[in-house]
């Protein structure tokens, strides 16, 4: 075995660490433990000066091991590997103690805090003993895509990868492509034909010839890992294999079913809809009542099923500007009408949407304010009921008006209630099918919220539009050209390198128990049956370790996280003297 | 009781002013900026809530728009260009129609051709009755002295002077009372003791000889100035003429320093500065509170114009002995004075000597009161 020989690197971070931690003393005192050959101390570690020292040692003092101790690994582990790198120096023979937001930022007495530090460098440097040299890994990638929902946003996900040049399977459930973009009028804040947003779309996703649409189909399981996927899709019976490197989900939304919320009527009273029948009214080109007269006193009510404790949470975001543009379609086509705008916060946050705001409120629409979270359960909400005959309206609006503070009646002959937008029933099923995550509302979670919001947490699964959350079409749009964006660079690249810190069973071990198969969170253990062994899907791993801390035989083991490279390190971080090492 | 909304409420202010009522969103901007509104009395965004809603009887008995003096902070301050300085001004305007029984006053604020054309009937009305009745051919007396009082006795003119201040003062009495009904006894939000309507009326008698509240707009001293001058000297004029016409109006000429002389100058000096201030202001619309001028506006302002200036001719004439331009003066004097008076003080914007001060008076008193039940409701809890 080749001698060990390690250097230690103290990082001051400026004051950071220096001005609570003895970096010094505790450099001078960590160059005394065996096998370690330098023990230096620096004001930047992570600065290029910093990385050439290391860098220099490694060479001079043919060192094996690097151990730096300074801020967070989550911040400058790649750096440092980088390093090790281009000095010669397999990646992963390099360890980091954080001694600044565990020492020198949470502590306030410094010899504790020096007594601290000295204790961590002195675990990793034991750790690093140990540590092995580890090889990346790559895969290849298929490039044909799968996209899921032939929405809006699958659609122009389908179209931005096709027209790169690579196969894509759209599959959707329904007969037409479109989604609920198919269903309505106009767009807002600019009121531009849908239709026209659409239809040369479908058309050309229809004669595409790297695009194959399968229609009333779903998808029930997908199998394999990034770059290697397949999945089974049955469509009029006939069974097709396909075989795809990314998958874009696009399932979308479903509208809000107002029935449950009683104090609106909905289903009882035949003149209150929703706005999603309100817009197959404005498509037909006819907005009349039931027994079909002109309505002359149209009440439009926010906030349906959004936004309340009882019926969802969070906002939809698309329903106020809908709203206005309903407001707008009807102040034109009736004239004479009077408009009532009954909202519970009026949410314009897009481009050009305060100004559509602005200019809708020209137009003679009377808002009218209610107190969506006061006095629940229904207290505050606007009731709905019929009017008594001979009134000149059908039914009457009562309701506490917060901006003027009075109780107030208001005339309706057409009620239309922006119903907000929900998880679509079958979201739990595509979930597991391909792997993704939900998040309290059944909406699918993405990777990160601001820096990674289209990825999920599988690899090479995307997700665009609003399965993840109400979208406009806009955003929609732009998430799923990033998802697009995202697999392009993936098909680009051809291969993609993998996690090497992976579990590994040792078949000798394993007596076949299968626990690792159910703690896996990825799915990437499956069972030997000939051997009668769990064996790991190594692309699939993340290496989280669960199987290995699970495993009753000790067969698992996980990469760079052994037990031999955990056990010492909490050695050294216990030992109250160097030389008990 | 829940209270019906009336979009199309709004349509009937227009006439009484201008504004984009549709506009608002009530953020609050102009009610925080405001230095007048205070607890209870938070304006202007409520009126503009009650006009955009329809709510009519609520607005009846609206008392803020007479607290507000139109430094027009608020307007400046509107993001959405609402004008709510304007929409008090209408306001005030549309409560002078709602106060006045008669139905009057909302035909002369609606249609300016319908002032204009009182105006001018009383106008011919005033000439031709001189020029029936009244001697332009009297000469001025051996000692050069035009004898005013044998073209127009000023016992006749006073008498004239008292039907008309009798039948105008009935008119504006009871719209005075429609106005307290309206504020006072129809809130059933506080009962007001009797004693307070005492104890709160020195506010009002203050009030009405300073106009100090005015001062409380930042940027108003000389607008203050100007109005307070203005309207000292008219109601100086209106007490010469109503109560002391004999001693006012006479043949004799006066030495400069008698009172009658220099009451006289100080009240030519105060309508001259403040219409000329006030019209210069309209015309150029360099203030808020002048950039939307309606028509009762423009006619008041010019009428109290043409009073002083004719005023000014009949004393020149007079002091230069010169007959009949005196009584030319003399009768174009009255006949400018007549139409504003008839058409101002019951029915348009001269109400507004009497509503301001009451205003603050039924505002001062539902602010005690309040205060008051307060403090019984409180106290046995405490």
């Amino acid at each position: 075995m080749e001698e060990k020989r390690i250097g230690v690197y103290v990082c001051w971070c400026g004051t950071n660490i220096a001005k609570m931690v003895d970096v010094e003393a505790v450099a001078e005192e960590i160059g005394r433990l065996p096998n370690v050959v330098v023990s230096k101390n620096y004001k930047y570690m992570c600065s290029d000066p910093g990385q050439e020292l290391i860098i220099k040692d490694i060479k001079e003092h043919n060192l094996n091991r690097v151990v730096v101790s300074a801020c967070s690994p989550r911040i400058h582990e790649l750096t440092f590997r980088k390093a090790l790198e281009n000095a010669g120096l397999n990646p992963y023979m390099f360890e980091m103690a954080n001694i600044r937001e565990q020492v020198s930022w949470v502590h306030t007495d410094r010899t504790e805090a020096t007594k601290k530090a000295r204790s961590l460098i002195v675990g990793a440097v034991t750790r690093v003993s140990h540590h092995e040299a580890l090889d990346k890994r790559t895969v290849e990638i298929n490039p044909a895509t799968l996209v899921i929902g032939g929405g809006v946003s699958g659609m122009t996900a389908a179209l931005e990868i096709a027209d790169a040049g690579n196969k894509v399977y759209l599959v959707e459930k329904s007969d037409h492509l479109g989604g609920h973009t198919a269903n309505i009028d106009l767009t807002f804040p600019h009121l531009q034909s849908a239709a026209q947003l659409l239809q040369p779309r479908i058309k050309r996703i229809l004669n595409h010839p790297n695009i194959q649409v399968f229609f009333g189909t779903t998808i029930d399981e997908i199998f394999g890992y990034i770059g290697n996927f397949e999945a089974e899709i049955e469509q009029n019976g006939k069974k097709t294999e396909l075989q795809f490197g990314n998958v874009v989900v696009a399932t979308g939304l479903k509208p809000f079913n107002p029935e449950v919320i009683d104090v609106y009527g909905y289903g009882k009273l035949p003149n209150v809809i929703t706005s999603v029948e309100f817009e197959q009214m404005l498509k037909s080109g006819k907005i009349q009542t039931r027994d079909g007269q002109e309505p002359k006193h149209i009440a439009i009510i926010h906030c349906v099923g959004s936004r309340h404790p009882d019926y969802h949470p969070y906002c939809s975001r698309t329903c106020c500007m809908i709203a206005l543009k309903f407001a707008n379609q009807l102040r034109s086509a009736i004239p004479d009408a009077q408009i009532f705008d009954i909202y519970a916060d009026m949410r314009a946050f897009g481009k050009d949407c305060e100004e559509f705001y602005k200019d809708s409120a020209s137009r003679n629409i009377l808002f009218l304010n209610f107190d969506q979270q006061k006095g629940l359960p229904r207290i505050g909400m606007p009731q709905i009921s019929k009017a008594p005959p001979g009134n000149g309206f059908e039914m009457i609006i009562e309701m506490d008006e917060r901006l003027s503070g009075e109780k107030i009646e208001v005339p309706a002959d057409l009620v239309i209630l922006m119903v907000g937008m929900e998880a679509q029933e079958d979201a739990k099923t595509v979930a597991h099918a391909v792997g993704v995550s939900m998040c309290g509302n059944d909406f699918f979670i993405e990777r990160h919220p601001k820096l990674d919001p289209v990825a999920t947490t599988t690899d090479g699964v995307y997700i665009a539009g609003s399965c993840q959350g109400p979208k406009d079409i806009t955003d929609a749009v732009s998430q799923a050209r990033a998802a697009a964006a995202r697999i392009l660079a993936s098909i680009a690249a051809k291969t993609v390198e993998v996690e090497v810190t992976t579990a590994v069973v040792n078949e000798d071990m394993c007596c076949g128990c299968q626990t690792c198969i159910k703690v896996c969170p990825y799915k990437a253990i499956h069972f030997d049956e000939e051997k009668k062994v769990s064996v790991v899907n190594e692309i699939l791993c993340k290496g989280c370790g669960t199987c290995g801390s699970a495993c009753p035989t000790g067969a698992i083991r996980s990469r760079h996280f052994t037990d031999m490279q955990i056990l010492s390190q909490i050695k050294g971080i216990m030992s109250m003297e160097v030389t008990e090492i | 009781m829940s209270t019906r909304v009336d979009p199309n409420f709004k349509n009937t202010l227009m006439g009484y002013g201008r504004g984009d009522w549709n506009e608002c969103f009530h953020c609050g901007n102009c009610t925080a900026i405001c230095p007048l509104s205070e607890n209870g009395f938070l304006f202007p965004r409520k009126g503009l809530r009650a006009i955009q809603m329809g709510l009519k009887d609520k607005l009846a008995g609206y008392v803020d728009p007479w607290l507000c003096y139109y430094c027009g902070e608020c307007s400046e301050t509107c993001p959405r260009d609402a004008n709510p300085g304007e929409m008090m001004m209408t306001l005030r305007r549309y409560l002078t129609s709602v106060y006045d029984w008669t139905g009057l006053s909302g035909r002369l604020y609606r249609s300016f051709a319908a002032h204009l054309t009182v105006v001018f009937f009383l106008f011919a009305a005033i000439i031709t009755s001189f020029l029936i009745f009244a001697d332009f051919s009297i000469p001025a007396n051996a000692e050069g002295i035009v004898e005013i009082n044998k073209f127009a006795p000023h016992g006749l003119i006073a008498s004239l002077d008292h039907i008309l201040l009798g039948t105008l003062s009935f008119f504006l009495l009871t719209n005075i009372l429609n106005m307290f009904i309206k504020v006072i006894i129809k809130d059933r939000s506080v009962r007001i003791p009797f004693s307070m309507y005492f104890i709160h009326v020195w506010e009002a008698i203050f009030h009405f000889l300073t106009q100090a509240r005015q001062l409380k707009c930042e940027g108003k001293r000389t607008y203050w100035f100007s109005h307070w001058f203005l309207m000292s000297s008219y109601v100086i004029m209106f007490i010469l003429i109503i109560f002391f016409l004999d001693w006012f109006q006479t043949d004799q000429i006066h030495p400069v320093w008698h009172p009658q002389r220099w009451l006289g100058y100080y009240v030519t000096a105060g309508l001259i500065w403040g219409t000329i201030y006030f019209m210069i202001g309209r015309y150029k619309k360099n203030k808020e509170m002048f950039k939307f001028s309606h028509h009762s506006d423009w006619i008041f302002i010019i009428l109290l114009f043409l009073i002083a200036f004719t005023g000014i001719l009949i004393h020149i004439f007079r002091l230069n002995g010169m007959a009949l331009a005196t009584y030319v003066s003399y009768t174009l004097h009255l006949a400018v004075e007549v139409p504003m008076v008839v058409t101002f003080v019951a029915f348009s914007k001269w109400s507004h000597l009497a509503y301001r001060p009451l205003g603050l008076y039924f505002a001062n008193l539902k602010k005690a009161a309040l205060r008051k039940q307060y403090n019984m409701q409180v106290a046995p809890a405490v």
